[in-house]
């Protein structure tokens, strides 16, 4: 049985009106439902759709108090305050608001490397974290930097779905021979974002770019987001079977340089890699960003179960 | 190429290229060998995700470069060396060297006669002799030289090769181990005619002797020469260390005839150690241990032992000496015990019925023809026939002149022991007494008999002449007597046993059993031969028991050289090294290649 035969029933209340693609098929869709069951069990009694923002407003929990100016609501001054202590002062309350989602894929060349890709675990992540953010009535927006088609934009419930799969179904590796800038990437995106309400920032990504990885999550963190942060690499990539003297091409920039690959060569790659992975890792604890490092051999409903149950995601 | 240029190409007879092709193929191996080796530099292009991850500081991937350039370098040359070390063993520059069987001039021809015989499997030498031996062998086969050919015989009472001539070690050293310990003794003189027969009409021929030099002073004395008359160049390559060794030479048994349940073994036991020492012998039949005589042997004394009245239920002896020496092949010994021979007895006489139980006793072997008293005369015409003839109270008409008899009482004119011209029979002696110290009890007619107390009722005087003994006598009286003559022998009884009480008496048929064996005791012997042999006994070759080692051996009186040392040259054949060399580049490049040193 085809998703497109199937009106409905693999995503709930979707409607698949055709094919979806050859990265999202049948299966994908029912464990993606599956999934999204199994989360919604875990964080059972939770007020879903309504996730308490920082924002203060007319909730119903108090929150703090501040000091009253002129032109604040007399409404919510506290004269109980006022009578004890002759202050003028507002009770503030936590405003109870649906939370906003984006998930950005990275979608330089880089993530196209790798047996299976990095970017179809990326996508498939991407799309787990928005079924289950729009089955929450969370608003949710994804975002392929790098990418040459936009996304679509923001939406807010399950049924939306489709059309986000067929967006990342259409995402494809860029193909450049330049270094994606990932920070530059989620400058334009936060620049596309301005006038929304604060929320939660999704990057996946490989990371194979240092001083960009740390710029890009700087730059969520500065506009008030919460950032977490997926690092992606291809089991090649952890543990290489090159062997002999070879002519290394990176696949964003197309240099080429000769190297002899030897046993200490790979002690070298090796080294490197858990130094960018290392510094990845302290740089996310240091400013108590959430952070996964994955292998692309990984199934994604075990990643993102991981992700929702260890790292508080959503919780 | 055509067929007819590969043919010159390639050496027919040996099958190896010759040095033109083989310089056109190693210049076009080299030249293609390099021209892939370039292509082989040719990197493999990899696309990675981030290629910094891979490169380091770029002064290491340079001084990396620059290693790797040198390790192409020397894979190269690697490459080289392998294709040379294969041309090299396809070529086998030593091939030109005469092969299998054909004749070199300009090397020697040598026959290594390794001795094979009893002596040499002593162990005073690591192993055996035989075995130093072969180390000695093989030592002379590394030390030939690529143009010598060499065979490789062995021999003991005969000679054999064990191969041909070859210049391969490996072969030669494959006879050598093939030889194998004997239990003859050796022939030195057939063994070098045999050398010499095959190294006629080869040059420069040598025989190498490999031998403790355990040899007959004949053998010895002769110079070696070829069948042409020349004299044979023969090298010396002595083994052994020391002469411990007690041996037993011979060993024969056969069966008492007097007594068939008796056993006579005679023994010969040789200490070829240089101090005195003490040793043990066991004689065993069935398995079972029936006499054990401990014997203490001066160097170099040879004791012969006769063991009479063994008892011996198999007719198998065997002798075993205990305690260890160097040889153990003359440490044991063993003879079939002959049957006893079928004897034929004529008695001649009336009815006695203690004479035919005394008859009937000697058992199966012994077939009793009888006569009557009147045919006394006929009997000496038939005595021929028979091993003993009996007159039992009985004289013929006349003595005889050949035979074996046994007279009882004899009187007469035929009697042999009556006196010369004597009108009439002299008269009886009435109740002789015999005298113990009269009686030869050494003889063997008297063996074990016991005639102290026989009562005689009445004896004939007997008339002894020179060649005739009184074994008993009643002072002064014979009673028993015995006559050798050549051809002639007779015992003769003064008495009727019928008149005394000797037949009732156990020494009655020991008596007749003696007579019997004691007249055919010479026959016997004469068969048997002296010392006491037969045919199913053990007789060894004291030369073989004699392990003292003859550290230089003389023949025809010149000493013989000692085999040429070693031969410190290279000795085997390039090719075979040059492909040995090739097998291990290329291990070794296998290694490199699979541990990325060299690609």
């Amino acid at each position: 049985m085809t998703a497109a035969g199937h009106n409905g029933s693999a995503l709930g209340g979707a409607r698949t009106d055709g094919p979806i693609g050859s990265r999202f098929d049948e299966r994908f869709l029912r464990k993606l439902e599956s999934l999204a069951l199994t989360i919604r069990r875990t964080t059972a009694g939770r007020s879903h759709g309504m996730r308490r923002s920082r924002r203060v407003g007319a909730g119903l929990e108090f929150a703090d108090h501040r000091d009253y100016v002129p032109g604040d609501d007399l409404r919510y001054l506290d004269w109980n305050l006022y009578g004890r202590l002759e202050r003028r002062a507002l009770r503030l309350y936590e405003e109870d608001e649906d939370l906003s989602i984006d998930v950005l894929v990275d979608a330089s060349a880089s993530m196209g490397m790798g047996q299976p890709p990095k970017l179809d675990l990326a996508l498939q992540i991407c799309a787990a974290l928005a079924y289950v953010g729009l089955s929450n009535l969370d608003r949710v927006a994804v975002t392929a930097l790098g990418a040459e088609i936009a996304g679509p934009p923001p939406a807010r419930g399950k049924a939306r779905i489709l059309p986000i799969l067929r967006f990342l179904d259409a995402v494809r590796p860029r193909q450049s021979t330049s270094r994606t800038s990932l920070a530059a990437a989620v400058r334009e995106f936060l620049s596309r974002r301005r006038g929304r309400r604060r929320g939660l920032v999704t990057l996946i990504s490989d990371f194979y770019d240092p001083a960009g990885a740390r710029a890009a999550l700087e730059l969520v963190r500065r506009n008030r987001l919460e950032a977490i942060a997926v690092q992606l690499s291809a089991p090649d990539e952890l543990s290489p079977q090159l062997r002999g003297d070879l002519q290394l091409c990176d696949v964003e920039t197309g240099e080429v340089r000769d190297l002899t690959v030897s046993p200490g060569a790979l002690a070298d790659y090796a080294r490197r890699h858990a130094t960018l992975l290392r510094e990845l890792r302290g740089h996310c604890r240091e400013h108590a960003i959430p952070c996964f490092t994955l292998s692309s051999d990984q199934p994604f409903d075990a990643v993102v179960l991981r992700m929702f149950r260890t790292g508080g995601l959503l919780g | 190429m055509e067929l007819g240029g590969l043919a010159q190409v390639i050496d027919a007879g040996s099958g190896a290229l010759s040095t033109t092709a083989a310089a056109v193929f190693g210049v076009a191996g080299a030249a293609s060998i390099t021209a892939l080796y370039l292509l082989r530099l040719r990197r493999r292009r990899v696309v990675v995700a981030f290629a910094p991850l891979w490169l380091g500081a770029a002064g290491a991937e340079r001084a990396t470069r620059r290693t790797r350039r040198l390790r192409h370098w020397l894979s190269l040359a690697l490459a080289l060396t392998l294709f040379a070390a294969i041309l090299i063993g396809a070529v086998d520059p030593e091939r030109g060297a005469p092969t299998q069987g054909a004749i070199d001039r300009g090397g020697r021809s040598l026959v290594l006669l390794i001795d094979r015989s009893a002596s040499m499997s002593a162990t005073d030498e690591m192993g055996s002799r035989l075995g130093a031996a072969r180390r000695r062998a093989d030592e002379i086969i590394g030390g030939l030289a690529g143009t010598d050919r060499a065979l490789v015989a062995s021999f003991a009472a005969d000679a054999s090769a064990e191969s041909g001539f070859e210049s391969d070690p490996l072969r030669l050293r494959r006879a050598v181990a093939g030889v194998s310990p004997g239990d003859e003794p050796g022939d030195l003189q057939r063994a070098l005619a045999f050398a010499a027969a095959i190294l006629r009409g080869r040059p420069r021929p040598t025989v190498v002797l490999v031998s403790d030099g355990g040899f007959t002073d004949d053998a010895r004395r002769l110079a070696p020469t070829d069948p042409d008359g020349r004299v044979l160049d023969v090298r010396y390559a002595p083994v052994g260390r020391r002469a411990d060794n007690v041996g037993i030479l011979s060993l024969a048994a056969r069966r008492i005839p007097a007594d068939p349940g008796a056993v006579e073994t005679a023994l010969v036991v040789q200490s070829f150690r240089p101090t005195a020492s003490t040793t043990a012998v066991e004689i065993s039949s069935a398995g079972t241990v029936v006499e054990k005589v401990n014997l203490t042997l001066a160097p170099g004394e040879r004791r012969r032992l006769t063991l009479p009245n063994l008892f011996a239920p198999d007719a198998r002896v065997e002798a075993r000496l205990t305690g260890a020496d160097d040889l153990a092949v003359d440490d044991h010994a063993q003879a079939t015990i002959p049957p006893l021979p079928r004897r034929r007895i004529l008695r001649v006489g009336g009815p006695d019925l203690y004479l035919d139980g005394a008859l009937l006793g000697l058992g199966r072997t012994v077939h009793v023809d009888r006569l009557p008293a009147a045919e006394a005369d006929r009997a000496l015409a038939r005595a021929r026939d028979y091993d003993l003839v009996v007159f039992d109270g009985v004289t013929p008409s006349a003595p005889p002149s050949a035979g074996r008899y046994l007279y009882f009482d004899p009187q007469g004119a035929g009697n042999p022991f009556a006196a010369a011209g004597a009108a009439r029979p002299a008269r009886p002696v009435r109740d002789p007494v015999i005298d113990p110290a009269s009686l030869r009890r050494e003889h063997p007619l008297l063996q074990e008999l016991d005639l102290a107390d026989v009562n005689v009722a009445e004896a004939h005087r007997l008339v002894l002449g020179p060649d005739d003994v009184a074994l008993a006598g009643s002072f002064g009286l014979p009673l028993i007597v015995t006559r050798e003559r050549p051809a002639l022998r007779i015992a003769a009884l003064a008495f009727d046993p019928r008149r005394s009480d000797l037949p009732m008496r156990p020494a009655f048929p020991l008596l007749i059993a003696n007579a019997l064996a004691w007249a055919t005791r010479q026959t016997d012997d004469a068969a048997a031969g002296a010392p006491l042999v037969d045919a199913g006994g053990t007789a060894r070759d004291a030369r073989e028991s004699d392990t003292t080692p003859v550290p230089a051996l003389t023949l025809g009186g010149h000493l013989l050289p000692p085999a040429d040392p070693p031969a410190r040259h290279f000795r085997a054949r390039l090719g075979i090294w040059a492909l040995m060399l090739a097998a291990a580049l290329l291990l070794f490049d296998w290694l490199s290649y699979h541990r990325r040193w060299t690609t």
